[in-house]
């Protein structure tokens, strides 16, 4: 019987792998102890949302009667994972994190757990998440069936939303990876709270089959690991056509970063003003160290700003529009009573009173959006910027109120490149980049559509010149 | 109303409908008229852009 230490509980996808073919643990053994450790502290964070043990150690005995047979199936082979809980597992509960879907059950999984199955990854249990995705919107962190996320690096921090569990998850060592979903902000975010890496894949690139809708045509499946790298491993395998998915971009991805420009032929925008005054002051410290850092690897970095468009209300007149059509049996039913955010309650009503006017308008601006992004990326080749501007917030704090904050810097710089993002559907990854008041912060790198394997490639460059995605949080 | 950084990066989390958690008064029994509100602002900053009549919206349809 293999001795499980943090080194295993905070391993890579490429040291498991290592582990599993030099016989150091089995299949099982791996499983087993990943599992059992997310059913014990898991709860500690309130991250876990459905235990899957027994099923996961069946499927790893399968896994380890592969190996045996040198038969291997890639670098996940065997890797425990955690799934977020608005992904079908046929025949076991889905709750989206809502109280009305408590004991809701489908008959399928969902193309991306079917995907992570066949090369053998083994799902060894659901993650919570906020309820909804927060689709309505919410003003707490209690806002989940599972009750507030709560930040491995300090319980009386949130863990972020709306893929709380996924992040906390991976953060706390209960799981090597995890699968999250965004639709504005529910990757980046938990990932920088929490100091994980985090991967939006472009718009199209992951199948949604299974996943619960929020916006069809905002969401995205992405993962969320110890290292960029580990992000390239998961998303080669979940990437791909799926004709189930209306909005699959009939795309598949192979890590091949090796191929792609090195750093110091990179032109990298960033908005000073981004660093100096839109973070927080205790954050800006380790933001201009990352900053220092893309420098280093001898990128040039070229001043830039987003486009002056309304992204807020954009993004708010689209998700509601389309989230409130999704609930719309929920919210006549008046079973959305039964969701813990009342703000989440009003806002999904509300958002059913949108007119067919505004929701085209929103539409059509958003094509002015994807035009204008994609013009940017003319005179850059990578976007940079805070992933979030300060570090969790704490949870007794309502999350739309912050007393003695400070107001806005007149310069716009890139403060809005979550919902632009979004809305142009690029991908986006997150690294962790160092800390603040004792939790992690974390700058994002994007890119134009489709450029995962460059962005994959910086995140790289940069977490070999740093040891922020090494850091663990005290057990 | 003084917008502020805090205010402004929740829009940008977890879904954008936070948004309006951002810029919603606080009290409870406000709530859907401070969700309407917010609707009506979003109206009437979209109002604010004008669109040459050749820009269709950002869906794909396929036959």
């Amino acid at each position: 019987m293999a001795n499980f230490t943090d080194d295993i509980f905070f391993g890579t996808i490429s040291e498991l792998n290592t582990g599993l073919k030099s016989k150091q643990f089995s299949a099982v053994e791996l499983v087993r102890a990943f599992a059992q450790r997310l059913e014990q502290l898991g709860p500690r964070y309130n991250a876990l949302a459905l235990p899957l043990t027994a099923i996961a150690i069946r499927r790893a005995k399968d896994v380890d009667k592969e190996l045996k047979r040198q038969r291997y199936r890639g670098p996940l082979q065997g890797i425990p994972f955690g799934a977020k809980d608005l992904l079908s597992y046929a025949d076991r509960p889905t709750t989206w994190g809502a109280r009305p879907y408590a004991a809701q059950t489908f008959d399928y999984t969902a193309t991306i757990l079917n995907k992570l199955d066949n090369v053998g990854a083994v799902l060894v249990g659901k993650l919570a998440m906020i309820e909804l995705a927060g689709g309505g919107g919410y003003r707490t962190a209690a806002a989940s069936l599972f009750g507030p996320g709560l930040n491995p690096w300090d319980r009386s921090r949130w863990s972020g939303g709306s893929s709380s569990g996924s992040a906390s998850a991976v953060a706390a060592g209960l799981v090597p990876f995890a699968i999250g979903s965004e639709t504005s902000g529910s990757i980046l975010t938990p990932a920088a709270f929490c100091g994980v890496t985090g991967l939006r894949p472009t718009y199209g690139l992951v199948s949604r089959h299974g996943a619960m809708a929020l916006s069809w045509t905002m969401d995205k499946l992405g993962p969320m690991c110890r290292s960029a790298e580990d992000c390239g491993r998961v998303l080669e395998v979940i990437a791909g056509a799926d004709s189930e998915d209306p909005g699959s971009a009939h795309k598949s991805f192979y890590y091949t970063p090796q191929y792609y420009r090195p750093a110091k032929d990179l032109r990298i925008g960033y908005a000073p003003v981004d660093f100096a005054e839109w973070a927080q002051p205790s954050a800006r410290a380790a933001f201009q160290q990352a900053l220092g850092v893309i420098r280093e690897t001898g990128a040039k970095l070229i001043e830039t700003k987003l486009p002056e468009l309304p992204y807020g209300p954009l993004t708010s007149t689209i998700i509601s529009a389309e989230g409130s059509s999704v609930f719309e049996p929920l919210i006549s039913s008046g079973e959305v009573d039964e969701l813990a955010d009342a703000k989440q309650i009003a806002g999904l009503r509300a958002g059913l009173e949108i007119s067919a006017n505004d929701y085209l308008k929103a539409m059509r601006i958003r094509t002015i959006v994807k035009h204008k992004i994609r013009l940017l990326f003319v005179d850059v080749d990578v976007l940079l910027s805070p992933s979030r501007f300060g570090p969790a917030p704490k949870i007794s704090e309502p999350l739309d109120h912050h007393p003695g904050e400070q107001e806005t810097p007149k310069d716009p710089g890139m403060s809005a490149l979550i919902p632009a993002g979004n809305l142009a559907g690029i991908p986006a990854l997150s690294l962790p980049c160092g800390f603040a008041d004792g939790l992690p912060v974390a700058i994002q790198l994007v890119g134009h559509a489709f450029s995962e394997n460059q962005l994959i490639a910086l995140g790289k460059e940069f977490q070999t010149r740093t040891d922020w995605h090494h850091r663990r949080p005290k057990s | 109303m003084k917008i502020t950084r805090r205010k402004l990066a929740f829009a940008a989390l977890g879904s954008a409908a936070v948004v309006r958690a951002a810029q919603a008064p606080g009290q409870p029994e406000d709530l859907n008229a401070a969700a309407k509100e917010q609707l009506r602002k979003n109206s009437e900053a979209l109002s604010k852009f004008d669109l040459p009549m050749s820009t269709e919206p950002a869906f794909e349809f396929k036959a």
